[in-house]
Order: structure tokens, then C-alpha cells, then sequence
């Protein structure tokens, strides 16, 4: 949602005005290996070495290695996007109907912080309802591709935004490198993915014409977890009653999901959610919405 | 539309809801409220203890006159088991008490979300009423609760010409807020959704507004629905403790011991084709109805307050054998003691997809057995009326008994003391 994301471009633009940009030097572009699956457990972080240092170290510390997180998607996600568009050049419909769902997950995951170069974010991930309608040339990304393939069954007209879904990407890759995500930005992206998920996830208007919707559900969950995960062991010395809350909050919406996930990887079509398990997840989200928006405050981020 | 007694008792426990939100000196103004509670009958409530605008033998908001402002409000429980769904209701109730008695929220730290919404700061009254009820489906496998269920209580059938959206009918609780203004009952609707976030999901939400008598007696009123007929003239005096314990109240009759002091509640979400209506001659509306459309008087007589006669007019001639008041109550011995109290309220949704009026009646009716409404239903099916309404909406509820004690709670009874 391009709303949300653009204020919580302002509120990270703010903390980076208050001074929390010395972690430009410390990028690592050797992370990631947690980019590449797309069912995997979540976060694929290790936050335990971080308990001796002072606080704002440690969430300074713990920021940085959310910023590996980050670097090791985006290069999973350009990997995962060109395996799409090559199907998307090559004319092969069935193909990049199966790459579609795959090709998203890392930037469900990063959302947040990706959306931080907010014209990449309009230019990829922007649904029709942000446009005059499915004819503007102004429309490109992901659902354009999308539109095509579900709607039309074709990749006619599909290369060039297949080409200029790489390049953005590519873009994104370069400007995420001296883009400053600042533990503020990390804490409320955690809270703002999973309000993803309740705002547009949950109600299949996300992916409408593929019906993946729970691709992206699941990935914004992981993202979320993953950016608690880096501050868990800091949160668990000030707030344990809230890292026990989160933990089964997440706990419970990876349990509502599961039933969901398909043999080899990937999630079932949105049509096949049940009204009750939505209605449960609904209140899921809503309550782990609720604990996560405490996450800032607790950090000593707000 | 309901009696001065009737009166005299909302208004002097409203009245002391807006004195503890005030703030007066606390002690006096705990006088002041145990006091106002004793002389409504409000029953057992402790003058000393706190939370007093809550508390009563029965919920705010039955026999009360009806706030200017409604808000209905139906949930799903998602709680896996009774156990939580029992603190699912402490925590509801609780939230509900201190709304109600004008708790004030906790001040916390400004980098947390503020524990209020803020959305009624300096408003000193606010003039909420909040009532709770439980629908059929709370009854059903998923918390063991069958043996428990209320007697007459099911999920509202189809009934006379209707056509029940699935997506505004039915759940597992309902609550009714009544408030001055309509930000008073979003305020305590937003409140009570943060507590329960994890239990309780929006099943469906009607907005519902009302013009209150200033100064209610009995036969007469001036708030007129939007066929612009002046609509619970013939309620039954909600003053009337007496009275209301036969046709309100609930108690014995075979019910489960827990519903006492607990009603059945019928709310009706009908749509009116207003375009259509106000191209109908006045006559003929009033034919319809059974009333004359300005005074309010029966088509029997002259002064609203009279009440309807049919004995001497057994072809219709002057009052249609099925003019709506006429088949609603006959006004004859297989009817006496049936009587329904009525309160609803007027709504409006915008338009539809065929650019008409989205407005109509949100009815909402107390009765000791569902057995009432359902024969005054089975009376009024045919009615040439309908061709002017569509039941889009609502369901059959039963309004949890109220809270006297300390340690009680909304929903305590129906939950405590089950294998």
C-alpha cells in the first residue's frame, strides 16, 4: 500500500535527520541464503551474539544485520524476478504464470524498507486501482504482467515490462545500498508489513487476477518476523512480556497458514481460504498489529 | 413512547453518568449516583461501589429512553475454547464498565499508542449506553455451551418477505451503543475492538439514528420513521416495573437459570423504498398503516393517544382488515400480554446500484419469549405494506442479564459453573 509506505518513508526520513546514519559503512552484500525459498521458516537470522553490548549498540548492531537480511532478498529477488521476465520474453505464458507468485516473495519480504525508494515501489508494485484503468501506459510492474498473463492469457506486449521490471529492481539494488534504514524504520516496518497483510492481503485484492495472494501474505509474515527477529533478544531483556506476546502471535498466524502451503513449495489460491480461517486470521493480525506497534516505544526507537 | 417513571429512571441514571465523567468531588458525587441508582429501581446496585453508571439488574439501554444516536454492532468469536471465550467477556465487560462509569484511561508513555483514541476528549456527556447480547451461533459446538442456549433462542429465519444479506445477519454477539452524538458510540466502539482484537472480529456494523420524545408519555410520541409516520405510539409503559417484568424481563418459564433478568432481542434491518412511498397517496399510506400520517391518531379516532378500536369495524371499513397496526396487534384477547418494546432507529447507507435511497428501519424489539415477536411476524406476513420493505438484515439475540457486584461480570452467569 503506497500510502502507508510513503509515511513510513517520512518517519524513517525523520530519524535519519536525527542522526542514526552511521551504518552507511558497515553494508554487507555477502548476506542473504535466506532469499532464495519461498516457504522457508522466516526470518533465517541468528540474533543470539548480540546480548553483551549496551542498548543503542545493540540496536544499532542488530539494525545492521537487518541490513544483510535486506541485501541478501534483493539479490535473491533480482535472481527470482529474471527467472519471470525471461518467461515473460521468451512467450511461454504457463511458465511465467508459475515464476509469477516465486518472483515476489523476497519483496514481500523487504517491503517496507524497499518501499524507502518509493518511485521503485509505484513503478513495480502498483495495482490498477492507482491508475485510470488497465489501458494507462502509466501502469507497469508486477500486476501489469500479472493482468496480462491471468486476464489475457498472453504475453503480448509483456517484454518491455519485463525488461523494465529488471531494471527497476536493479535499480532498487543499487539505491538500497546507500539508502539509510534506521532501527526506527526497521522497528515500524515490522508493524507496517503485517498491517499489509490485513489491509490487502487478507481480502484477495493484492494478486486478484492469479489468486496468489497467500504467497505475499506469507512473505510479509516472514519479513515482519525477520525484522523482530534482529531486535528479539533486546526487546526480551526490556519487555519479555511483549517478546512472549509476539512470539505467539506470529506463532498463531503461521499456524493459520500452514494448512495453506502446497507440497514443493508455495501456498495454495486465495479462493481456497475458508471464511473461517480468514475471520480468525483477521483477528491474528489484528492482535499481533497491536503488540508489534509497542515494538518501537520498547526499542527506545519512537 | 415510554412513561415519566420510565423517564425519571433513565434520565436520573444518565444524568449521574454525566456527573462522573465530570469528575465532581468523588465522594459527593458517589452520593449523588447511589442515590439516583436507588430511586430507578436500578436493583442492588451498591451506592458506594464503583462503576455504578454500569451497573443494574438489568443493561443500559432496554427500557431506557433511547439515545439520539445508535450504533449495532455484530461479532464473530474466534476464541478457540470456553476458557478464553470466558475471558474474552471479562475483558469486554470490564472495558464496558469503565466507558460506561467514566474511567478515566491510563496515561502512558507518549512513544506508545495512546490508550484512548481521543476522539471524545472534553466531552464531559456523553450520553452511552452500550448493550450486549448473545446470538444463537454462541450456542453451537464450538464451546460447549448447548445445554445453556436460551429456549426460544435460533438464528432469525427468513421471515415475511425477506431477503437476509448473510454479510448483515446473524452473529455470535451484538452490541448496541446509544450515544448523544454518533462519535460517542464510535469512541466506545473503537475502545471496546482494541481490548478484544485477538477474540472478536466484526461480523457487521449498522449506523442508526433517532429523534428521542423530549418529553415521553405514554400513547404518544414525536419521533416519526422514515415513511414519516410517527412510529412507538403504542409501545407499552417502560416505566411500568410490573409490566416490564411480564413482557420484557425474562425469568423462569423453563429458561436456564443463568438468563434472569436477560431479554430477547429481535432486531430487523428493513429496508424502506422511500422514492416509491413518497409517490404513494396519503391515503393510501395511511391505509397502509392504519394511522392517520399527521396526528398519529388511529384511523378509529382522532387523538393519537386513543387507542385503536376494531370491534365495532369488523369488515375494515375504517381500519383495513390488514393495515399494518391492525394485523401487528388485533387489539384482542389473543394478543393481550404479547406486546413488544420497540425501540428502534431510522438508518441510511447512500444508494444503490440502481441510484435509489439506501435507508430504512432499524428495528430493534424486547420480549420475555421470542414467541411474541414471532406471532406479531406471522401476523404481519402478506401485509400489503411489504411491497414497501425489504428485511435486508439483522437476528435474534438474548441481552445478557445485567451486573450487580462486585466480581460479576457481562456473560459470568453463562459461562461460570458448566463441567
Amino acid at each position: 500500500m503506497r500510502r502507508s509506505l510513503s509515511v513510513l518513508a517520512l518517519s524513517a526520513a525523520l530519524a535519519v535527520l536525527a542522526g542514526c546514519s552511521d551504518d552507511g559503512g558497515q553494508v554487507r552484500s555477502e548476506g542473504g541464503g535466506s532469499g532464495s525459498g519461498s516457504t522457508g521458516s522466516g526470518s533465517g537470522l541468528s540474533a543470539s551474539d548480540l546480548g553483551t553490548q549496551s542498548s543503542n549498540q545493540d540496536v544499532t548492531a542488530a539494525t545492521n544485520q537487518y541490513r544483510t537480511y535486506v541485501q541478501g532478498e534483493v539479490t535473491a529477488l533480482r535472481a527470482a524476478a529474471k527467472k519471470f521476465t525471461d518467461a515473460v520474453r521468451a512467450g511461454n505464458v504457463a511458465e511465467a504464470k508459475k515464476q509469477y507468485a516465486p518472483s515476489r516473495v523476497s519483496w514481500e519480504r523487504i517491503e517496507p524498507i524497499a518501499g524507502l525508494v518509493e518511485e521503485i515501489d509505484v513503478a513495480v508494485d502498483a495495482r490498477v486501482d492507482d491508475f485510470a484503468g488497465v489501458d494507462d501506459p502509466k501502469w507497469t510492474g508486477w500486476h501489469k504482467l500479472e493482468y496480462l498473463l491471468w486476464k489475457k492469457n498472453t504475453t503480448a506486449g509483456g517484454a518491455a515490462l519485463a525488461t523494465k521490471l529488471d531494471t527497476d529492481l536493479a535499480t532498487l539494488d543499487t539505491r538500497l545500498k546507500t539508502v539509510d534504514i534506521t532501527p526506527k524504520a526497521v522497528a515500524l516496518g515490522a508493524g507496517a508489513l503485517i498491517e499489509e497483510v490485513s489491509e490487502g492481503k487478507i481480502t484477495g485484492e493484492e494478486d486478484r487476477y492469479s489468486r496468489t495472494d497467500l504467497w505475499d501474505f506469507a512473505a510479509n509474515v516472514e519479513g515482519s518476523k525477520a525484522a523482530y527477529t534482529v531486535f528479539k533478544p533486546i526487546l526480551a531483556a526490556k519487555n519479555p512480556t511483549l517478546t512472549t506476546a509476539l512470539d505467539s502471535g506470529f506463532t498463531a498466524v503461521e499456524g493459520s497458514l500452514k494448512p495453506y502451503q502446497v507440497a514443493g513449495g508455495g501456498y495454495q489460491s486465495y479462493t481456497a481460504l475458508k471464511p473461517a480461517d480468514k475471520t480468525r486470521m483477521q483477528a491474528q493480525l489484528a492482535a499481533l498489529s497491536e503488540e508489534l506497534a509497542k515494538v518501537p516505544a520498547a526499542l527506545g526507537v519512537a | 413512547m415510554s412513561s415519566s417513571a420510565g423517564r425519571r429512571g433513565s434520565l436520573s441514571r444518565r444524568a449521574f453518568l454525566g456527573t462522573a465523567a465530570v469528575g465532581a468531588v468523588a465522594v459527593g458525587g458517589a452520593a449523588a449516583g447511589g442515590i439516583a441508582v436507588a430511586t430507578s429501581g436500578g436493583g442492588g446496585a451498591a451506592p458506594a461501589a464503583p462503576g455504578r453508571g454500569f451497573r443494574g439488574e438489568h443493561q443500559l439501554g432496554v427500557l431506557e429512553q433511547p439515545a439520539p444516536h445508535g450504533l449495532l454492532a455484530a461479532f464473530t468469536c474466534v476464541d478457540p475454547d470456553r476458557e478464553t471465550l470466558a475471558r474474552t467477556f471479562r475483558e469486554l465487560s470490564d472495558e464496558l464498565e469503565g466507558l460506561l462509569s467514566g474511567r478515566p484511561a491510563a496515561a502512558l508513555d507518549p512513544a506508545l499508542p495512546p490508550a484512548d483514541n481521543g476522539v471524545l476528549d472534553e466531552v464531559t456527556d456523553p450520553g452511552l449506553m452500550a448493550t450486549l447480547s448473545v446470538g444463537a451461533s454462541l450456542f453451537d459446538d464450538r464451546y460447549g455451551l448447548a445445554a445453556r442456549k436460551p429456549r426460544e433462542l435460533v438464528t432469525m429465519p427468513f421471515l415475511a418477505n425477506d431477503r437476509l444479506d448473510p454479510r448483515r445477519s446473524h452473529g455470535d454477539l451484538l452490541l448496541v451503543l446509544q450515544g448523544k452524538e454518533p462519535d460517542v458510540c464510535l469512541h466506545a466502539l473503537r475502545r471496546v475492538m482494541r481490548r478484544t482484537r485477538a477474540n472478536l472480529v466484526l461480523h457487521w456494523l449498522q449506523d442508526a439514528f433517532t429523534r428521542p420524545d423530549a418529553k415521553p408519555r405514554v400513547g404518544q410520541t414525536q419521533s416519526r420513521n422514515l415513511l414519516g409516520f410517527k412510529d412507538g405510539t403504542a409501545n407499552p409503559d417502560a416505566g411500568d416495573a410490573e409490566l416490564m417484568r411480564r413482557l420484557v424481563w425474562t425469568a423462569g418459564g423453563g429458561e436456564p437459570a443463568w438468563t434472569a433478568g436477560g431479554t430477547y432481542q429481535a432486531v430487523r434491518v428493513v429496508r424502506m423504498l422511500v422514492e416509491r412511498w413518497d409517490r404513494a397517496g396519503l391515503t393510501e399510506q395511511e391505509a397502509l398503516i392504519g394511522r392517520h400520517k399527521g396526528s398519529g391518531a388511529p384511523l378509529s379516532g382522532t387523538a393519537e393517544s386513543e387507542a385503536p378500536r376494531y370491534d365495532d369495524d369488523p369488515d375494515g371499513e375504517r381500519t383495513p382488515l390488514d393495515a399494518h397496526i391492525r394485523l401487528a396487534n388485533p387489539r384482542d384477547a389473543s394478543t393481550r400480554g404479547t406486546e413488544l418494546l420497540r425501540r428502534g432507529f431510522s438508518y441510511s447507507r447512500g444508494i444503490d446500484g440502481a441510484g435509489l435511497l439506501d435507508q430504512g428501519l432499524a428495528f430493534i424489539s424486547y420480549q420475555s419469549r421470542l414467541a411474541h415477536f414471532l406471532a406479531a411476524t406471522d401476523r404481519l406476513r402478506g401485509e400489503p405494506l411489504e411491497e414497501y420493505l425489504l428485511p435486508e438484515g439483522g437476528g435474534f439475540f438474548f441481552v445478557l442479564p445485567g451486573v450487580t457486584r462486585d466480581g460479576d461480570h457481562l456473560g459470568r452467569s453463562l459461562l461460570t459453573g458448566m463441567p
